[in-house]
């Protein structure tokens, strides 16, 4: 049934719909209202589930490990420091092959504080193992939260689902929300492939010598590769049920564009009205929008980008010394192909700062004007200051 | 007579401990008194080893490692997977050495217990992180020598009271035990176990690696830790009531310090300060038991 | 609801989960010490000249095992309850316990199980060696020659007893008192010695000649016939009559007589002997007063006796000496002249000598002499020289030509008691043995393989190979006991008559201790040495490598995983374990080695 809900909200009524078990989390701004609207949930009944009011992030995701290692479904939320935080337990939790789900929402890092709209907190967990997957809008949320536990479930790894701040947290948008009985049928309750079983005296977790921890860890390596052909069939089952598809990626108007900009998150929908206008003019223009982040579906985005000129990625983000993440990781996707397009990374928006309709028009008249991309992302919409701290 | 212990065991033997460790004793006792529905959170210590290495286990009852600082907060997390489960009978507990309940693992700790998390914390105290080689905790003892207090350096910071700190949070239950007096732990850990809500347990275990002590008078050292007041055996119900198990005859603690090569750089003045610093905090914990100094 | 086609195939799932036990690393191999179950001697069977397994007795009682711990009395002592009566028990003042508390009761628990045994008519199973060829007599059915006798037996010799008496039991039946030794426990004790095959004579007096007849018809003749002449005072007066020689009126009283005697009745003498008359004539009505030459703690007799003495009310006078005896009126004077002390010879005794012009006369009623006897016999008397070996309790002629002859009982021993009589004969029935079989030159070799521990006594079970012999021969001393595993608690007080009672009667001044007193004071015995099957080796040992098993001692070390950490050996409260040098490089094989 339609309804108008922020993007918190929407995960909150997915995660309900879930029949999540377990919940465990601590508060963080912009995340408070996916632990708020959950907490009425468990108070009134309609969810019947633990709620762990633990006393930080770091044992949040701790409590769920203990949790989710028994056979339980289960869920947490965070944001910017307190994902930061749980880094151990993130690398941890995938380490152990635990079908845990959180919902990310993507906040910038301090010092200084800022709790607005900024993917770095995501993204520098990249390397963790867990299954990343951005989301534009709030059907999509709810969409995905259903989806991640199917493939969750399915691969044995643990899945984040990432929303902007504030652009998708907290605002409010027509939201169709399933039944619980179409629901039931596409998300089965969750059967574990191990558990822990006070008569089976095993031991999860323990010392593992140079002589054995590669095997396992390829284990974990290959489950991730293979979750993008899961995904795939999950997104076939999820269609068929609610008829609603995404895809890893998906293409806007990329056909015959010499020009494709790549986005993730809240500003794939500003870009698609930038592109449209594009058009518009006769400019050829298209979009990529990127969901699937980790794995990287390499092969996909090789098609997607494959036939065009020029690539601009334009990354909510900047890891130092590298620039936009996105923007690395499509290079690197690239990297070998016949007939490469040429990738201009572009950093716009940290810390919530508005990517505008004019901004991208910048990027794309800057990409379209340019010959050879510089070998760093570009900073877009940097202001002068006359107050930095000057040496001797 | 017989030492009157249950007697079913369940532990393997072929594990790594060190010789003489009274880590390992500790748990056959505690597995005795606990039995065979039990699982256990263990986090980063010296169990972390004497566990086995995969692909072997030296426990009868299933374990699940954790990261060093997660015990309580583990522990929760199975203690809500199994209830909703439908598991009420299953105890869970977390394992933890000095250093992963001390440091590192207090804040996941009191917020179990604050939470009153039903499970029962097990801080099994060496003294310092033995495990990765002997270095310091709020746990090690004034006076001791440990390879980040070496030398001149050695510790002069008194050793946290962690079982006053929990009896703060009014826990149901808290006690201190020895693995020189099996029966008294036992007993604890029974009594424990139909207690529902936080219970913690303070044991003492030697480690003759660690200390620089012959691994044959592991128990005797600690028999001697309790009966110069240096470690009193001792429980707190709800937090406030107080019941001291043993008055032994207080013996001096020079020969104590003594025995320990990681006190060897203690002169008797030193001796002598820390004879009255145990004196003060056993009469501390008699007045908390409303009991008289004979 | 369209039917869902098969989803796309995952990998198996390999996870950090360990699901094997660590049984497969043998942790042996770290080892540089062992530990091994060895049992040790504790130093009240070293004490006593029976050579009693004392800690085991007492373990068995505690265990309420009463048959088998009477047994084991009796394989090394025939007289369980003659020496539960009136034994000196040197084995309480070398008892462990007496560092930590006070000794164990062990003469009590004696008496109780001889009690038990008797009370219930139990009959022992004790194993004897098959029969052999050689007959041994034994002069004198004291307890030296019934000891022999019943060894002997043991070992398969047909042994006869000649003794002079109607009945048998030497200075037992017709010296000492029946308020310290009732006759049916005598008799209980010489039934079930005769109940083994051995015969006695009696109202066989033992001549020179009869002697050489002997030696024809035995292989060897064991001479135990005890001292039965009187030493004199050497003074005037000694011959008087009615002058009583107080071996002579103990015997007396013991054929049933009960004189009446009034006034004050000297005893002169500080022996057993003194003791038991002072003793009888309190119980007659007469006034005792012992008058001996040196101080009270000189005297020879036994500190138990002259304490009961004492509490009786008994007079002493130390350091007087009988210088003559005039008759008056009915009864004597007796001049006592004083002494004094010029020093203590080298076991402590105080050499005395008389006080020029000091003396003292008594009117006594009655004047007694017990100053000690000696053999009457030449033929008593141990010979010396070539071919005599003395051994730790006989002297042994072995000289050819005729049969060998053994002398033993208070003829021979140091102290002249009832267990140093037992002791006496089981060595003769052990030397004679020996003597049969391997020949003269293996006795004292033999003699030595079977002391108890670091001692001078023997034990026929080691004799026999038992289990004692598996056992290390150190004595375990009390710093050896590990403290920490027992508490304080008081040594069971032993029931008695009352004093008014007491001096009433002849009836046995000491009562019988209950079962459970019985078992409470053997649970106090450290059982120093022995494994008593406590457990603490298997409670606190970290790996797990202590297994209990069925056979002895009930347990066993898995040396595939014990890692040699000592803490079994430390915490065995009784040092019933040794903790050596590991000498198998492999650390997982090896026969633990005898002592």
């Amino acid at each position: 049934m339609k309804q108008v809900l922020e993007g918190s909200q929407a995960v909150a009524e997915a995660v309900r719909l879930a029949r999540v078990d377990v919940i465990s989390a601590y508060p963080i701004t912009p995340q408070t209202h996916i632990v708020e609207y959950l907490s009425d949930f468990v108070a009134d009944g309609t969810l019947r589930a633990s709620f762990l009011k633990v006393e930080s992030e770091h044992s949040a995701l701790a409590s769920l490990v203990g949790a989710a290692s028994c056979g339980v479904r289960t869920f947490t939320s965070s944001s910017s420091q307190g994902l930061a935080l749980m880094h151990e337990i993130l690398h941890w939790s995938a380490g152990a092959r635990l079908p845990i789900v959180m919902a990310e929402v993507n906040r910038a890092l301090g010092p200084g504080w800022n709790i607005w709209a900024d993917q770095l907190d995501s993204l520098a967990q990249r390397d963790t193992g867990w299954i990343q997957l951005y989301c534009e809008h709030g059907q999509e949320v709810l969409d995905t939260v259903l989806m991640a536990y199917r493939l969750a479930e399915r691969v044995s790894l643990p899945v984040m689902v990432i929303m902007d701040a504030f652009f998708l947290s907290h605002t409010y948008e027509p939201v169709d929300v399933p039944d619980q009985e179409r629901v039931d049928r596409f998300l089965p309750p969750f059967e574990p492939r191990f558990r822990l079983d006070r008569d089976d005296p095993v031991a999860f977790s323990p010392l593992v010598s140079p002589q054995y921890y590669m095997e396992i860890r390829h284990n974990a390596a290959r489950a991730m590769d293979e979750s993008v052909e899961q995904l795939a069939y999950i997104e076939e089952v999820f269609s068929e049920i609610f008829d609603r598809t995404y895809g890893p990626v998906e293409p806007f108007l990329c056909e015959d564009a010499e020009i494709i900009l790549v986005t993730s998150g809240t500003v794939t929908g500003t870009a698609r009205h930038v592109v449209r206008e594009l058009r518009a003019r006769g400019e050829r223009v298209g979009l990529l929008k990127i969901k699937l982040f980790r794995p990287f579906p390499r092969d996909v985005i090789r098609r997607a980008l494959g036939g065009t000129e020029k690539v601009a990625v334009i990354d909510r983000n900047c890891s130092f010394g590298i620039g936009g993440i996105f923007a690395q990781e499509v290079r690197a996707a690239l990297c070998g192909l016949e007939g490469c397009p040429r990738v201009y990374g572009y950093i716009a928006g940290l810390g919530g700062r508005d990517v505008t309709t004019g901004l991208l028009e910048d990027i794309y008249d800057h990409t379209k004007n340019s010959e050879v991309p510089p070998e760093v992302s570009i900073w877009m919409g940097l202001q002068e200051v006359d107050h930095a701290l000057k040496c001797p | 007579m017989p030492l009157n212990v249950p007697e079913a065991d369940y532990m393997h033997s072929g594990h790594m401990a060190c010789p003489g460790c009274g880590a390992a004793i500790a748990m056959r006792f505690f597995l005795k008194g606990l039995g065979k529905e039990t699982v256990i959170v263990l986090p980063a210590c010296c169990w972390s080893i004497i566990a086995g290495a995969y692909p072997q286990m030296s426990l009868k009852v299933p374990i699940i490692h954790t990261a060093f600082e997660t015990g309580g907060a583990v522990a929760s997390g199975v203690r809500a997977a199994l209830d909703i489960r439908g598991d009420t009978d299953t105890t869970v507990v977390t394992w933890a050495g000095d250093g992963g309940t001390f440091d590192i693992g207090f804040q996941s700790l009191s917020g179990a217990v604050e939470r009153n998390e039903n499970f029962i914390y097990v801080c099994y105290d060496n003294e310092a992180y033995m495990n990765t080689g002997v270095q310091r905790s709020s746990s090690t003892p004034y006076g001791a020598w440990t390879t980040t207090t070496p030398g001149r350096s050695w510790k002069r910071m008194r050793k946290k009271n962690i079982v006053e700190a929990l009896v703060a949070h009014r826990i149901p239950y808290a006690a201190t035990a020895s693995i020189a007096f099996p029966e008294d732990m036992v007993r604890k850990v029974e009594k424990a176990k139909g207690i529902k809500g936080s219970r913690f347990l303070h044991v003492y275990t030697t480690c003759p690696t660690g200390w620089r002590i012959p691994s044959e008078i592991s128990v005797k050292i600690a028999r001697m830790a309790v009966q110069t007041n240096i470690f009193p055996l001792y429980e707190v119900e709800g937090g406030t009531h107080y019941t001291i198990n043993y008055r032994p005859k207080e013996f001096p603690v020079r020969e104590y310090f003594r025995l320990q090569g990681r006190f060897s750089h203690l002169s008797d003045d030193d001796l002598a300060e820390i004879q009255a610093m145990v004196t003060e905090d056993w009469e501390l914990l008699l007045g908390k038991a409303g009991a008289v100094r004979p | 609801m369209n039917e869902e086609k098969t989803p796309p195939a995952v990998s198996p799932l390999l996870l950090a989960r360990s699901h094997i036990t660590t049984e497969g690393n043998k942790t042996g191999s770290w080892r540089f010490l062992r530990p091994r179950y060895e049992e040790k001697t504790p130093p009240c069977s070293v004490a006593c000249p029976a050579g009693e397994d004392i800690g085991l007795i007492e373990e068995l009682t505690n265990q309420g095992m009463f048959k088998e711990a009477w047994e084991t009395i009796l394989r090394e002592n025939p007289f369980p309850g003659v020496c539960g009566s009136v034994c000196y028990h040197p084995c309480e003042a070398a008892c462990n316990r007496g560092e930590f508390d006070e000794a164990i009761a062990i003469s009590a628990i004696e008496r109780f199980l001889a009690d038990a045994a008797r009370r219930n008519d139990v009959r022992p199973s004790l194993s004897r060696s098959a029969p052999r060829r050689e007959k041994v007599a034994i002069v004198g059915g004291g307890p030296a020659g019934l000891s022999a006798a019943y060894f002997l037996t043991m070992l398969g010799y047909g042994c006869d007893v000649f003794d002079g008496m109607s009945e048998p039991g030497g200075v037992l039946r017709w010296g000492i008192p029946e308020f310290r030794l009732p006759l049916a426990i005598l008799q209980r004790d010489i039934a079930l010695i005769e109940a083994q095959g051995v015969r006695i004579q009696g109202g066989v007096q033992v001549s020179e000649a009869l002697m050489r007849d002997m030696d024809g018809d035995y292989d060897a003749v064991f001479i135990a016939c005890g001292y039965t002449r009187s030493r004199s005072l050497g003074i005037p007066g000694e011959d008087l009559d009615g002058i009583e020689d107080g071996r002579r009126f103990l015997h007396h009283i013991r054929l049933g007589n009960r004189p009446r005697l009034e006034g004050l009745q000297v005893i002169i003498g500080g022996g057993n002997t003194a003791i038991d008359v002072a003793r009888t004539v309190r119980r007659l009505g007469g006034t005792p007063l012992i008058a001996y030459r040196r101080r009270l703690q000189d005297m020879p007799a036994f500190a138990d006796e002259i304490a009961m003495a004492r509490d009786e009310g008994i007079a002493l006078k130390e350091l007087v000496a009988p210088l003559a005896i005039t008759p008056h009126g009915d009864g004597y004077i007796l001049t006592l002249g004083q002494m004094h002390m010029t020093g203590e010879d080298d076991r402590g005794r105080a050499i005395v000598a008389p006080d020029e012009g000091a003396a003292e006369e008594l009117a006594a009623a009655q004047v007694f002499t017990a100053i000690g006897e000696e053999a009457a016999q030449s033929w008593c008397i141990p010979p010396r020289g070539d071919g005599v070996v003395r051994l730790n309790a006989v002297v042994c002629d072995f000289r050819s030509g005729r049969a060998c002859r053994v002398f033993g009982g208070d003829l021979t021993t140091d102290t002249k008691s009832v267990v140093d009589a037992v002791a006496s004969g089981k060595e003769a029935a052990i030397a004679l043995d020996i003597l049969f079989r391997e020949g003269l030159d293996a006795v004292e070799p033999g003699i030595r393989e079977c002391l108890v521990g670091d001692g001078r006594f023997c034990s026929m079970e080691i004799y026999r190979g038992g289990t004692r012999c598996h056992r290390s021969s150190h004595v375990v001393p009390y710093d050896e006991i590990n403290a920490d595993y027992f508490q304080l608690s008081r040594r069971i007080s032993q029931p008695r008559l009352l004093m008014e009672e007491r001096v009433a009667t002849f009836d046995a001044v000491d009562l019988k201790i209950s079962a459970s007193m019985a078992i409470r004071e053997a649970e106090r015995c450290f059982n120093c040495g022995l494994c008593n099957q406590c457990d603490n080796c298997y409670l606190f040992c970290p790996d797990l490598s202590i297994v209990r098993d069925t056979t002895p001692p009930g347990r066993h070390i898995d040396y595939d995983y014990c890692k040699g950490c000592g803490l079994c050996v430390a915490e065995c409260p009784r040092n019933a374990m040794v903790l050596e040098e590991e000498t198998d490089e492999t650390g997982t094989g090896g026969e633990p080695g005898r002592r």
